[in-house]
Parts: structure tokens; sequence; C-alpha cells
């Protein structure tokens, strides 16, 4: 099967308080296909509707108009649920037991044999890290441990779509790498993942695809170098900073580059084009008596794409 | 399979029970008591068995409806607090399995609770019969360890699992821990009263009301039905049937209960 | 899979989950009612050691209490048991006054019912009284005790001395009402007489409690059943005095002018008349039998 989820005009309101008649629209008519395999990113700034999204896929919350399937079923089918994995936002579990506890009941469910649930619990304990402090109670764990605890408990029965409600949350630069890093593996493997974040950058490094909500509503979507090429007036290039630059010979290389600024007298930066060498620039500056101090790939950021979408 | 996912859910209850350090106060309070009723009855000479019967199975009850009512709100209430109920729902879970896991985790861990303190009682009873001389034990009307006290504490773990059925019901659509407690402890209340509820047109002639307090009176589950203190301490008969009767009454009442729960929690959403 | 409406199965599991434990509560109950003994036991007799386990509730626990005596005397009244009826009045109104002393209906109602004779009470005119006594020892000035006293010799036990001494108490106490001073002085010179009787019911009519209302009026009843068989006696004697002969059935009465029609007591019940002893009497059967002995005019 090609498509993990699609959605069509899924829209939720929520009542706000018992007396207020206008409803919140926490969804606006969200229509997203979301292929096999790869990484997907749901981003968005917080309160855009993300983790509604989301929860709207493992029938934790009903829409209020419009469809949505998950591996080809309604969400919450008992068959679709046996081939995903869930991580809830701000994870919190069962302070009473033992991390591998925990996953073997969760294995458990799924209705692996003893052994195999064990094993299970054994693996994907390791995979995250936890490996050592298995036997620990979960009350001891700090938020980092538990977010890592949430995403064993997501992969234990080898799931084809993993969702992951920011999955980044709470977590050290360390965890952070480890979770990029276990995201990845698991796309290595031929799974699906899903997850909302509201920092980019994140999603810069790991997904493909990528679909961008604000206040509820899609601003965009798409593969991720589609969307960075495809953003007018910035675009990738070359950034040039270099001093001592004779005021004549920066009016020469203006029209050259696409923009040129000054910072303070003799020092000024040119950002060029992609298809523009840097090198004829720089041995130009060199040749006017100019010196280089840096010369910086320029790249447009899912940022710029989300900051120019959002004022639209 | 199914079973076993209950079983799973079910088991997982009484474990955080066994872990959890309130359900000792609640067991040392009631031995506690069970050895004041020895020493009270020491007091009072002639009735110190009938006394220490009544105040044991008296004070078993009380532990268990206190254990009932305050861990039976929290049953569903507090996952969903808590929000570990999310990921447990993405698992391949039906809601009504869940539901139903929880009410026998409860039932599990009540029934092992109240027979820990039968066993106390039992041995209380037994430190009776053993200092009691032999003319003060044939004036007994029934013996000390009298293996018919089983029969009330049966009775006990009925009320009480008729009485966790409601608990969980409140737990599964009222987020207030307070509100649940009270309606829990109300219907408990009205329940204990539900005899005299039905009985009202016997006693007062008001057309309209009484019609009303007695429809109340057969719709309240009848907690004053397990009630058999008096006949099990003064050793009267107690036909099979009566149990078989209250037993099926039980399933019957926490069936209607829990069938409620399970509508109330798969209407539920989770922000 | 979850959704929003309740599925036929669980409301057919809820409804017929409550119609089923119903009809079997019903039924073991049929089956298997409790044994009479065990529904009439009181554990604790003693009002002091309700008191103490109470702790502060003892006002809540007499009104518990009072609502049981209420609840025991309307199923025993209705019930058909031939022995032990209303045997628990006794101590639950004890129980009641001793956890609240001041509970004066409790008392009131204890003086009408208690001495009752059966079947419409247990017959304790004694009881009655030490109950009494036990209210003035609380609030020695209430004069409706005495009074009740008094009212208990005066319909029950028929010492008619005791009940002038009480009613003379009564007088003396404050707030007593300006017709029982009368009262007294009537009973202690002729014994019971039914203007006094009438006076005593007509203030019981002011009762909060609905059964002492009701016995008020019954007494009320019973006086103009009383007020009509004198008349219908003063009838025969007057037709024997005319004719010479007393007359065979209340139709010569009738025929002969002396009474207008056949002659209903109070609660519809035909009088009788005995031609025999040429007594008239109530009807068998009538709702006011046995009627109050020693009322002279």
């Amino acid at each position: 099967m090609a498509t993990a989820v699609v959605t069509e005009g899924l829209t939720k309101d929520f009542r706000a308080g018992f007396w207020r008649s206008r409803p919140h629209r926490a969804l606006d008519g969200l229509s997203l296909e979301i292929p096999t395999g790869g990484v997907f990113g749901l981003l968005g700034p917080n309160g855009a509707g993300k983790s509604t999204t989301l929860k709207i896929l493992i029938n934790l919350l009903w829409p209020s108009a419009g469809r949505a399937q998950v591996l080809g079923r309604p969400p919450g089918d008992v068959d679709a649920r046996r081939r995903l994995g869930f991580l809830p936002e701000h994870p919190t579990f069962y302070d009473h037991l033992t991390a591998e506890e925990l996953l073997t009941y969760f294995a458990g469910l799924f209705g692996y044999s003893p052994a195999d649930r064990r094993a299970r619990a054994s693996r994907f304990l390791d995979l995250v890290g936890i490996g050592a402090d298995r036997r620990r109670l979960l009350r001891h764990y700090s938020k980092g441990m538990v977010q890592r605890v949430g995403i064993a408990q997501a992969l234990i029965n080898d799931p084809e779509l993993v969702i992951l409600d920011e999955p980044m949350s709470g977590l050290d630069p360390i965890g952070r790498r480890d979770v990029r890093d276990l995201i990845l593996k698991l796309r290595d493997e031929g799974r699906t993942v899903l997850f909302s974040s509201h920092i980019l950058s994140d999603a810069e490094l790991l997904c493909s695809r990528v679909a961008i909500l604000a206040k509820g509503r899609l601003v965009a979507s798409g593969a991720l170098s589609d969307l960075t090429a495809a953003q007018p007036g910035s675009g990738d290039g070359w950034e040039v900073v270099a001093i001592n630059v004779p005021p004549e010979v920066a009016d020469r290389l203006t029209a050259r580059v696409r923009r040129a600024t000054c910072i303070a007298p003799g020092r000024y930066t040119f950002e060029l084009a992609p298809e523009v060498r840097p090198e004829t620039l720089v041995t130009d500056l060199a040749s006017a008596g100019a010196s280089v101090v840096s010369l910086t790939p320029v790249r447009t950021t899912l940022e710029d794409v989300f900051m120019e979408r959002i004022t639209r | 399979m199914m079973l076993r996912r209950i079983g799973l859910v079910a088991w997982h209850v009484f474990k955080e029970s066994v872990r959890d350090r309130v359900l000792y106060a609640i067991g040392a309070f009631a031995m506690l008591l069970v050895t004041a009723a020895v020493v009270f009855s020491q007091l009072t000479a002639g009735q110190d068995l009938k006394i220490m019967k009544d105040f044991g199975l008296a004070t078993i009850e009380l532990a268990g409806v206190l254990m009932a009512v305050f861990i039976g709100v929290g049953l569903v209430a507090r996952e969903i607090e808590r929000r570990s109920i999310f990921s447990l729902l993405a698992k391949p879970l039906p809601r009504w399995e869940f539901v139903v896991g929880k009410y026998l985790g409860l039932v599990l861990t009540l029934t092992v609770n109240v027979l820990a303190m039968s066993l106390a009682l039992y041995a209380a009873l037994a430190y009776q019969h053993w200092v009691a001389p032999l003319g003060v034990r044939a004036s007994w009307p029934a013996p000390a360890s009298d293996p018919r006290l089983m029969i009330a504490v049966l009775m006990i773990a009925l009320e009480l699992a008729l009485l966790t059925a409601v608990a969980l019901f409140f737990s599964t659509f009222s987020s207030s821990t307070l509100i649940s407690v009270v309606f829990t402890v109300g219907i408990f209340i009205a329940g204990l009263l539900s005899a005299d509820l039905r009985a009202f047109n016997d006693v007062v002639d008001a057309p309209v009301l009484g019609y009303l307090v007695v429809g109340v009176g057969w719709l309240v589950p009848a907690f004053s039905a397990f009630d058999v203190k008096n006949q099990v301490v003064y050793g009267l008969p107690l036909a099979p049937g009566f149990v078989l009767h209250t037993i099926a009454y039980t399933v019957a009442y926490a069936a209607a209960a829990v069938g409620a729960a399970v509508i109330a929690l798969r209407s539920r959403e989770f922000k | 899979m979850t959704g929003a409406k309740p599925t036929a199965f669980g409301i057919l599991a809820v409804v017929g989950g409550l119609a089923l434990s119903a009809s079997l509560l019903y039924a073991r109950d049929h089956r298997y009612p409790p044994p009479p003994v065990t529904q009439r036991m009181l554990y604790v007799t003693s009002g002091s050691v309700v008191g103490r386990v109470m702790l502060t509730f003892d006002a809540l626990a007499a009104d518990v209490y009072w609502i049981r005596t209420i609840q025991h005397y309307g199923r025993d009244r209705k019930s058909r048991l031939q022995s032990g009826r209303f045997e628990l009045l006794e101590p639950l109104l004890d129980l009641t006054t001793s956890l609240d002393p001041m509970f004066m209906t409790a008392y009131r109602f204890g003086a009408i019912f208690l001495s009752m004779a059966p079947p419409e009470g247990p017959g304790k005119p004694e009881a009655a009284v030490a109950l009494l006594e036990k209210g003035l020892r609380a609030t020695p000035d209430r004069w409706q005790y005495a009074h009740d006293i008094g009212f208990v010799h005066y319909w029950q036990t028929g010492d008619f001395t005791k009940a002038a001494d009480w009613f003379e108490r009564a007088a003396r106490m404050p707030k007593a009402p300006s017709w029982i001073g009368p009262l007294a002085a009537t009973t202690r010179a002729q014994g019971g007489n039914r203007v006094g009787a009438r006076q005593m019911l007509q203030e019981l009519l002011t009762s909060p409690e609905a059964y002492i209302r009701q016995a008020a009026e019954r007494g009320l009843l019973q006086l103009q059943a009383l007020d009509a068989i004198d008349f219908l006696q003063a009838a025969v004697d007057e037709y024997f005095r005319r004719h010479g002969q007393y007359p065979a059935n209340w139709s010569d009465l009738v025929r002969a002018g002396l009474i207008p029609a056949l002659p209903l007591d109070p609660s519809r019940v035909p009088f009788v008349y005995d031609a025999t002893t040429h007594h008239v009497k109530l009807g068998p059967g009538s709702p006011l039998a046995p009627l109050p002995q020693g009322f002279q005019r």
C-alpha cells in the first residue's frame, strides 16, 4: 500500500467552555496524504493543531467533519492498531511499574507469548538506551528517560507506522541526537515515521516530506526539497563577507551579485545565486585589495518557508 | 485472546494495589479494629463472642467499602487524568475490555483483602475459643470459628463487587474525584435503605410520592440485601437458594453498571 | 470500534441488567423471606451506648430511631401478626427519647400508642406512663407530659383519681391551657366524661404527627358513637314507655317516628339492636370498636 495516512477535509471544533456558543476550531479542512516509507514531519507552532490531528488518527478524538484513514482503515480500527505505534505528547505511564514491566504489559496486549514479550522488552529498551535501568520503577525516571521508554513502547510491536507526538520534547541535546538517529534507523528499516514538532530545524534533518500547520490550517505541504527550492526571494547560494573593500569595487560587484549589504565602512556581505561560482568573486576581491572574512553556502531553511507562508 | 487482554489489565490493577501503600494503611486499620474487638469483648461478659463476630464482620465490611469507593472512583479517572490511557488505547485493546479489566482487577484486590482480614478474624475467634471454659462454650448459639461466617464474608464480597461497579461507573464519566465519591457514597446509603424505600407504601399512604419512592427502591442497588450478619452470628439457617439468588442479583446489577461504564467511556474524547 | 453512540448491546446490557436484577431480588425475598425473629432484633437497647457510639450525632440518631419507630408502628398496624405486635415500640421509643430527651412528639406518641389495648397497640399503659415520667425528668415544665399521663389513666386504665391528680399538676405548669383546671375538677368529681375527653382529643388534633391526629379523630368519632348510642337507647326506652313493650327491631322505631332512619355509626356501620337485652351496640366489624368504657355524659 502506497499511502500510510490519508485525511480529507479533516475538521475539529472544540466547545470553548460551557457558556460560550462559538466553538474553537482547532483543525480546519486538513487534507493530507502521507506515503509509506520515509519520514513525514507535521510541523507548526504550538496550538496549530498537530496534536489534534495525531489524536484523531489514533481515535482519541473524533473529527467534527471530514475523514481520515490510517493504513487503509478508519481510525481506531483494531487491525490498524496492531500495525502502528504511538507516542503521546508529554507521556506518563505507571509509576508503580518498572520499564521492563511496562513493556511486557504492552507487549502482552498484542498477544505475544511470555518469552516473546520479554525478548521484545529487552530489545527495545536496549535500543533506546534504557537497558541498564530497566528494573527501576518508572517513578524514579527522569523526563528524558520516560521519553525514551515512550519511544520503546511505541515500537514494541514492530509497527509499520510509527506516530510520534513531539518526540524531542524534554530531551537534552544528546537525547535529541539519539532520537534523530533512531528515527533515521526506523526509516532505513522501511517503516513510515510520522512525527510532529515545533522545532523546524529537527525536521530539516529528518524529513523527506512535511506539512506545516498554522491555526488549524495547512499552509504548506510536500517534499522538503521542493518547498525550499520553490521559495521565491531567497534561495540557495553563497554568502561572502569581505573587509577593506573599496567603494568603487563594491559598486562594480553589486551588479554581478544578488544582493550586497554594507555592514560597516569597507565591510560588505555579498549574496550570490547558486549558479554563480564564488571563486570568481573571491579572486576579484582579492585582486582589489579586499580580504575575504568568510565564505558560507546559503540554503533556504524550512523556517524561511514557514515564516513566508505564515505572513502570506 | 480477549480474555488474556482483560486478564492483563486486571492483573495490573491488582499489582498496583499491592504496591500502593495506602492499602496497607487500610489493612492495618482493620487489623487494629479486630484487635480492639478482642479487648472490647473482654469488658462485656457473656456476649463477647457475638460482639466479636459482629464487630469483626462490620470492620471487614467498612474497610472494604472504603477501598471500593476510594480506589474505585479513581480506576479510570486517574488514568484519564494522568493521560496514561493514551498509550494504552493506541494498543489493540478495545475500550470495553479496558473497563471490564479494571473492574475485575479491583474485585480481585478486594477479595484478597477481605479474605486476609477474615483469616485474622478467624484467628481471633479461635483464640476466644481456646481461652473460654467449656461451660461458656456450650452456651454459644454458634461455634467460635464457625465456617458459616464465610457466608457472611461471601456476602460482604458480593456487596463490595456491586459497590465497585457503581464507583467504576462514576469513574468513567466524572473527572472530579470529589463528585464521584459523593455520588457513590450517596448511592451506597440509598442502597442500604433500599429495603425501607421498597416498603414505603406499607408504612405511609402517599399515592404519587409513594410509587416514586418505591421505584427508586427497586432501581437503586440493594446494598441492604447482603446483610446476613444476624443469621450467621446467631447460627440460624441460611438456604443455599438465598445465597445463589444473591449471587445472581449481584452479577446482573454489576453487569448493568459496568455496561453503563463502558458506554460512558466509549463516548469520551480525550483532549 | 469506538463511536459516540452506544451500541444496542450496551443498552441492552444496562437495561436488561437492571430489570433482571430487580426481578431476582423480588424472587429472592419471596422465596426466602428473612425469618421474622431476625427482622425484629434490636442489637442495642441502651440509649446511652448508642449515644456514645454516635458521638455528636445524637439528634440525628434520635431521628433515625424515630423513623424506625414510625415504620415499626405502621408495618405492624397493617400486618396480620397475631402475637408480638408492636413489641419493639417500647424499646424504640426509649432509645429515641434517650438520644433526644426533648423530643416531645416521641413521648406523646408513646402516650397514645403504647397504652392502646391490642390489637391496636401493645397494651402497655404502665410503659406509657414510665416514658412520660422520663420526659418530665428531662423537662419538668412540660404540661403536655403531665396531661398525657392523665390521658392514659383517663382512657386506658380507668383510674380517674390518678387522672385528676395529673391534670391538676398539669394545670399548675406554665403555659397550661385554661381548660385543664376545670377538667381536673370535673374528673375528680364525676370521673370520666365526654366533655373532658373531647377537650383532650381536640388538643391532640393539633399534633404534628399524623398517626396521633388519626388517633384523636378516631377518639372523637368514638365519642360521637357513644352519644348516638345514648340517643338510640333513649329512643328504645321511650318506645317502651309508649307501647308497653320493647321494639323488635329498628323498623319499629322508625315507624313509631322515634328515629328518622336505620341508624349508622360515624364510620357508617349500622348500629345493632339486641332485642333480647334491649341494648344498642356498635355493629360487628365497626372500626370504632371497642368503645372506651367509663364515659358517662
